[in-house]
């Protein structure tokens, strides 16, 4: 009988837990969902009601969004563009700066593990006006550079390259490549960075997503609007110009969601393991 | 150590090189630049500007706007944060459950974790629209009979935390339950094992085993929410008209530190000082969560430490 009950409340117990799983999913879906619904409905469809089934006006919605001025392909050739440098920049110098830190000892080495991590900690609260008043004297203000740059010293994906590095290089494959006589770097260029590229697409999704959806630091250094990127032009749209293009603005909020979208349905694991490894590694 | 060896361990300083010299042009450099301008009357405007000492700083707490800011700022980020970690632990408990064995745990967590990755400029554009006074939520209420009349959610106060906090929750519980449950299942199995031959409830192994051993990624959450809690901008910002309205009760710290920055003088000295007060509020709060959380022996903060990096690589903002 004992057995039974147990039984019996684990059954119950399961389909509560299902009933509040599905309630959770529905809740993180459905912002999401209504997006991309409503963006291939017409205005007036979208003023009649909510519906969950997308509609047939995606074409008419795309033309009317590009009619009022908004260049949405250069935004997104912009976004490409930045999010492509800041990526590479970002792996190879946080690998390159990571595999110094793991490969090699040298003085100092204890100390600058433990800087980087307060180097993590630093809000941007801290830096950015700062920032901004040196990049205008410099004249790199209104300038990708001043976006691309900073990646050099990354000091979260270097923790995280560290972190990867650690578990994974083999020191005899790099004594072999001295032994061939190849340099430190070529060591580095040849044998680990082809070693790590697992790590190195974590990594680098990451700082993909980043830059994407970075509004802060583009919005307060960019300001021609031939530069802007996509999280700014998303601001565009909420001006007057759509103020009752319904469909036309849901269109251009999934544009921008749409290709993270896609990169998360076939990355996703790496996506997942990325953080659960960053966060529990002891 | 013979001289081939010293060479190449010198080698090593090498390969650190770009980073260090990236940190000090546009890490170090900007840090000290604020810090200094704080302390001046700076203006985007005026080629000169002069030291001020601390008149910035006391001009913030000369009215309630800057103290007003700081408040909001701290409640949206408590009440995202409590549910937050409350969700999250509930899930992580009920997805490693052996009892319950709930399956596709991979799927639920990967679609939770979802709205992580998705431009907050856009999802504040989004809810935006749907609480528009013509927008879908509105004539769902009004049609289900819940709302008499249309509402105007936008110029209510507490509707527009409320989406603030909502949004800021549907963002984080889902990568906060992924580090939640990969610290329980490091946490060994002979030790329920053992506590169920004792005759513990499922309760009891959760309040005597599961949180203490959690204790320092839990720490760690606390940390990296509360540092990204503080720079919250882009959700408030885009949510309303970009200066926290209604009645600025959204209005972040951030968003005064934009505003003061994009006046129409460019009073940079005077966003600074915004930024330099939040930054040593901030480390102060965090370091004191370190401190009176840790176990008396230091070790096993070291875990947590060492974890630090996750959240803010994914995103600088929370």
């Amino acid at each position: 009988m004992i057995n039974n009950n147990y039984k019996y409340g684990t059954y119950v117990m399961r389909a509560l837990v299902y009933i509040l799983l599905f309630a959770l999913l529905i809740l993180t879906i459905i912002p999401i969902w209504l997006l991309i619904v409503n963006a291939t409905r017409s205005t007036t469809e979208i003023q009649q009601g909510i519906s969950i089934l997308p509609s047939t006006h995606l074409i008419e919605n795309y033309n009317l969004l590009l009619s009022k001025g908004l260049n949405l392909s250069r935004g997104f050739t912009n976004s490409f563009f930045l999010a492509i440098t800041s990526t590479v920049v970002t792996v190879y110098f946080s690998l390159l700066t990571a595999y110094g830190m793991v490969v090699y000892e040298f003085a100092g080495k204890k100390l600058f593990s433990n800087f980087i991590i307060v180097l993590v900690m630093i809000p941007m609260q801290l830096s950015i006006i700062g920032f901004y008043q040196y990049m205008s004297k410099l004249g790199l203000t209104d300038n990708y550079a001043s976006l691309i740059l900073p990646l050099v010293a990354n000091a979260g994906s270097v923790f995280f390259g560290k972190q990867y590095l650690e578990s994974m290089v083999i020191h005899d494959l790099i004594d072999a490549g001295r032994i061939d006589g190849a340099s430190e770097l070529g060591i580095f260029h040849t044998i680990m960075l082809p070693l790590a590229v697992p790590g190195a697409v974590t990594m680098g999704i990451f700082a993909f997503v980043a830059s994407w959806n970075n509004f802060f630091t583009p919005f307060i250094l960019i300001s021609s609007i031939e530069k802007y990127t996509l999280p700014m032009l998303v601001q565009t749209l909420r001006g007057d110009v759509y103020r009752t293009e319904y469909g036309a603005i849901y269109l251009g909020l999934a544009l921008t969601v749409v290709p993270i979208i896609i990169i998360y349905a076939i990355f996703s694991r790496y996506i997942i393991s990325g953080i659960a490894l960053g966060a529990v590694k002891e | 150590m013979n001289l081939a060896k010293l060479k190449r361990n010198s080698t090593g300083y090498l390969f650190l090189a770009p980073f260090i010299i990236g940190f000090l042009i546009f890490g170090l450099y900007p840090v000290i630049n604020t810090l200094t301008l704080s302390f001046t009357d700076a203006t985007l405007m005026s080629k000169s500007s002069h030291f001020v000492g601390l008149a910035n700083f006391k001009r913030l707490f000369a009215d309630d706007v800057f103290m007003r800011a700081v408040g909001n700022t701290w409640l949206i980020w408590i009440l995202n944060f409590i549910p937050q970690i409350g969700i999250a632990l509930l899930l992580s408990v009920l997805f490693t459950s052996a009892r319950l064995k709930i399956k596709a745990v991979g799927v639920w967590r990967a679609i939770y974790f979802l709205p992580n990755l998705l431009m907050p400029a856009a999802v504040a554009a989004l809810f935006n629209a749907l609480f528009a006074y013509y927008g879908p939520v509105n004539q769902f209420m009004v049609r289900a009979d819940f709302l008499s009349e249309a509402m105007r959610f936008l110029e209510s106060i507490w509707v527009t935390r409320g989406l603030v906090v909502f949004i800021q929750w549907w963002t984080w519980f889902g990568q906060t339950m992924i580090i939640l449950m990969a610290g329980m299942t490091s946490i060994p199995l002979p030790l329920y094992e053992a506590a169920m031959v004792d005759g513990a409830s499922v309760w009891q192994m959760f309040t005597r085993i599961t949180l203490p051993l959690l204790k320092p990624i839990l720490i760690f959450i606390f940390v990296t929410s509360l540092v990204g809690g503080m720079q919250m901008f882009d959700i408030p910002f885009l949510l309303t008209d970009g200066r926290g309205s209604p009645l600025s009760s959204i209005q972040t710290n951030n968003i005064l530190m934009y505003m003061k920055f994009a006046s129409s003088k460019g009073h940079i000295g005077a966003a600074s000082s915004v930024g330099v007060l939040i930054f040593f509020m901030t480390s102060i709060c965090a370091l004191g969560i370190f401190y009176f959380l840790r176990d008396k022996d230091m070790d096993v903060t070291k875990p947590a430490k060492k974890s630090l990096f996750k959240k803010n690589t994914t995103r600088s903002q929370s």
